[in-house]
């Protein structure tokens, strides 16, 4: 998913660099993916940001597929950073230092570009271009990624773009330069994808807060959501069934294809499995107890010798 | 105590006289729950996901506020590859320029605990109350542990961050259980029994009872809250609104799917191997119980055969003592045999303490995880009929 209202731009592929002339096989198109910890550590830089910055900046750290056609962005840091009208000036002995400490822990990732926030896109975007490319290692393009704090895109969504640049205009100043639209995703581990969850279900709550969900709950939110789709489905079907819905083939055929899905276990088979597994659980569980009671009498007679 | 540095950040809009108010300077609030902020959560996943099955630590840093302990941020430990002197100074230093270098970016420099990940909730070892100990007495009780406890069964990520600082909180996060689509994070720190043993190193068994401490008594688990800041929280109705996909540049038509619709993850239905594991881990440690056990009883025989050996040779003087004074001489003295037999020192109980604290983790687990499977029997039985 892109996190990002339609555009109608055109996702070139990236041209070679000036530097090297290398020319990136053109087998797959550049794509990047972003781990939802990125997104969530620039919001959290904007949000402690000095009183008069605008905007803030850090780098992109992750890693690249080999012919490096896909980049992956894991982690970032903030760096500190100075706009006025005249000039701009990052800290860059500061990046390097923060570099050396994430690499300690990290040694696979790589610098891979940088982040600002803020939707539009100036000289000084050129000129930090500029300085994170000869960062990451040529032949590779840095990547900028910009996330709309703002919010005044039309969707009020909080716009997340991936972009490259490319020299552009008759001299090779590093302030001419075009910045092409790179597709991005969203992408997660399993793990992650429950620590998502618990976030996502705070967003509706009005102090933004949720505690930690047991087991059970979980299993009752996953099972409700289940039961809402099956409703959704048997109604659409006695609708159909009635008359009031015209019937979609492909809808049926589809809904058919899922329902085969269930496996057909014989029914003898099935209550065998069925009783088996039902009574390791249950004898499990039962040691299980037994140990904590056994545990229990223990520490009360060791408070009495 | 290092909590008085207040953070410049703009978030807070705080009076002086609020925050001076709030912040617990002098350490007399007690801890009462802890409230994470969704980034740590996230940051402190990526980071035990990522080195599983390793265990890994990191620093949480954060600010406590009127009894409850605010983690705002957190940062990762380099692993230790070599037990040597060089290693501690630098994870030392390693620790000083982050902090320093988060300051610069108005991150919370404030340490509040650290966090662990474990395998499947084998998180009460030595190492751990070390570390923990060397928290809460630096930090006043005022720092937590978080356990983050993972499970990989399957690449599924357990990951226990056990923070115990007395003040320090520390997060046990369970991954294994948030493979399955749950997050297991925990946050513990010591009780004051227990602080109070520790400090004299001595864990004999009049000790523990003085301090009325048993397995149960160590941790003090404190409740969790997770809490979003408001542009996060547009981010997540962003994420949420998959209406607006762009196709990827791959041609064919595949549903893309929003990060944030149902996780069947829970759902799933090989339930086996985590009882497998949790059962394997709980017999090693019924076995090192019992080993402990046998340690105890054969020191209690020695001082049982030293005091009977000593006991015999104080009645043998007694008896040349009344037969000298029959013959007129001086009584020996009886104290050099009490210097002679010196009885065995106590083994210390930490161990067997520390196993069972383990072993009823374990099976509370088992429990826990039961539950919920029962649940999903019966769901599966009915999709059959």
């Amino acid at each position: 998913m892109s996190i990002d209202a339609a555009t109608s731009a055109l996702h070139l592929s990236f041209p070679p660099t000036t530097a090297t002339g290398f020319v990136v096989p053109q087998s797959r198109s550049f794509t990047v993916s972003v781990n939802p910890v990125v997104l969530f550590s620039v919001l959290d830089h904007y949000l402690r940001r000095q009183e008069k910055q605008h905007r803030v900046i850090g780098t992109l750290l992750g890693v690249r597929s080999e012919d490096g056609s896909e980049v992956e962005v894991r982690n970032c840091f903030p760096v500190s950073h100075d706009e006025t009208d005249n000039q701009v000036a990052v800290d860059m002995e500061y990046h390097r230092n923060m570099f050396e400490l994430h690499k300690k822990v990290n040694a696979k990732e790589v610098i891979v570009g940088w982040y600002a926030t803020g939707s539009n896109l100036n000289q000084w975007n050129a000129l930090i271009q500029d300085f994170y490319s000869r960062e990451v290692m040529p032949p590779f393009q840095a990547i900028h990624l910009t996330m709309d704090t703002d919010l005044k895109n039309d969707d009020k969504l909080l716009g997340v773009k991936t972009y490259v640049s490319a020299p552009i205009g008759i001299s090779a100043k590093p302030e001419n330069c075009l910045f092409l639209p790179v597709p991005c995703d969203v992408k997660y581990f399993d793990a992650e994808r429950s620590g998502l969850d618990l976030l996502a279900s705070a967003k509706n709550d009005t102090d933004r807060s949720t505690s930690l969900f047991s087991d059970m709950d979980n299993l009752e939110k996953t099972i409700k959501a289940v039961f809402e789709m099956l409703e959704r489905v048997t109604d659409y079907v006695n609708k159909v069934l009635d008359g009031s819905i015209p019937a979609d083939n492909t809808i049926g055929r589809f809904l058919m294809d899922t329902i085969s899905v269930v496996p057909k276990i014989d029914k003898v088979e099935f209550e065998k499995m069925f009783n088996g597994h039902l009574q390791d659980l249950l004898m499990v569980s039962y040691l299980a107890n037994m140990t904590r009671t056994q545990l229990a009498i223990a520490e009360r007679l060791q408070l009495l010798v | 105590m290092t909590s008085s540095g207040t953070p410049s950040t703009t978030k807070e809009t705080l009076s002086n006289v609020n925050v001076t108010a709030a912040l617990d300077v002098e350490g007399n609030v007690p801890l009462k729950s802890v409230q994470i902020d969704g980034l740590v959560v996230l940051k402190i996943i990526k980071h035990c996901r990522e080195f599983f099955p390793n265990p890994v630590t990191g620093q949480l840093l954060g600010l406590d506020v009127n009894g409850v302990l605010e983690v705002t941020n957190c940062f990762p430990f380099p692993g230790s590859k070599a037990d040597d002197e060089n290693e501690l100074v630098d994870g030392a230093r390693y620790q000083v320029d982050m902090m320093r270098c988060l300051r610069e970016v108005n991150v919370d420099n404030n340490t509040v605990g650290w966090y662990q990940s474990t395998y499947l909730g084998s998180f009460v070892t030595h190492k751990l109350i070390e570390t923990q100990y060397n928290y809460q007495q630096t930090f006043n009780n005022k720092s937590v542990v978080i356990v983050h406890g993972m499970l990989d069964i399957k690449q599924y990520l357990n990951i226990f961050c056990l923070n115990q600082f007395l003040p320090a909180n520390f997060f046990s996060l369970d991954v294994s259980r948030s493979t399955h689509g749950n997050l297991s994070l925990r946050a513990f720190r010591f009780s004051q029994a227990f602080m109070e043993a520790q400090k004299e190193s001595k864990f004999t068994t009049e000790s523990l009872i003085k301090n009325k401490l048993t397995f149960s008594n160590i941790f003090e688990e404190l409740p969790i809250t997770v809490k979003n800041s408001h542009l996060m929280t547009a981010l997540l109705h962003s994420l949420d609104d998959y209406e607006h996909i762009i196709p990827k540049t791959t041609l064919d038509k595949e549903t893309v799917v929003s990060p944030l619709s149902p996780n069947f993850d829970t759902l799933e239905l090989s339930l086996d191997p985590y009882i497998e594991k949790n059962l394997e881990f709980l017999l090693e440690a019924v076995e090192e119980h019992t080993q402990e056990q046998n340690t105890y009883t054969f020191w209690q025989r020695n001082v049982g055969r030293e005091q009977a050996k000593m006991q015999s040779a104080l009645q043998k003087r007694k008896q040349e003592n009344s037969s000298r004074q029959a013959s007129g001489l001086e009584p020996l003295p009886e104290d050099d045999i009490l210097k002679m037999y010196k009885l065995p020192a106590e083994p210390s109980r930490l161990d067997s303490l520390l196993i069972t604290a383990q072993i009823n983790n374990y099976c509370k687990q088992l429990n826990q995880y039961s539950g919920p499977t029962l649940g999903k029997f019966f769901m599966a039985g009915e999709l059959q009929k």
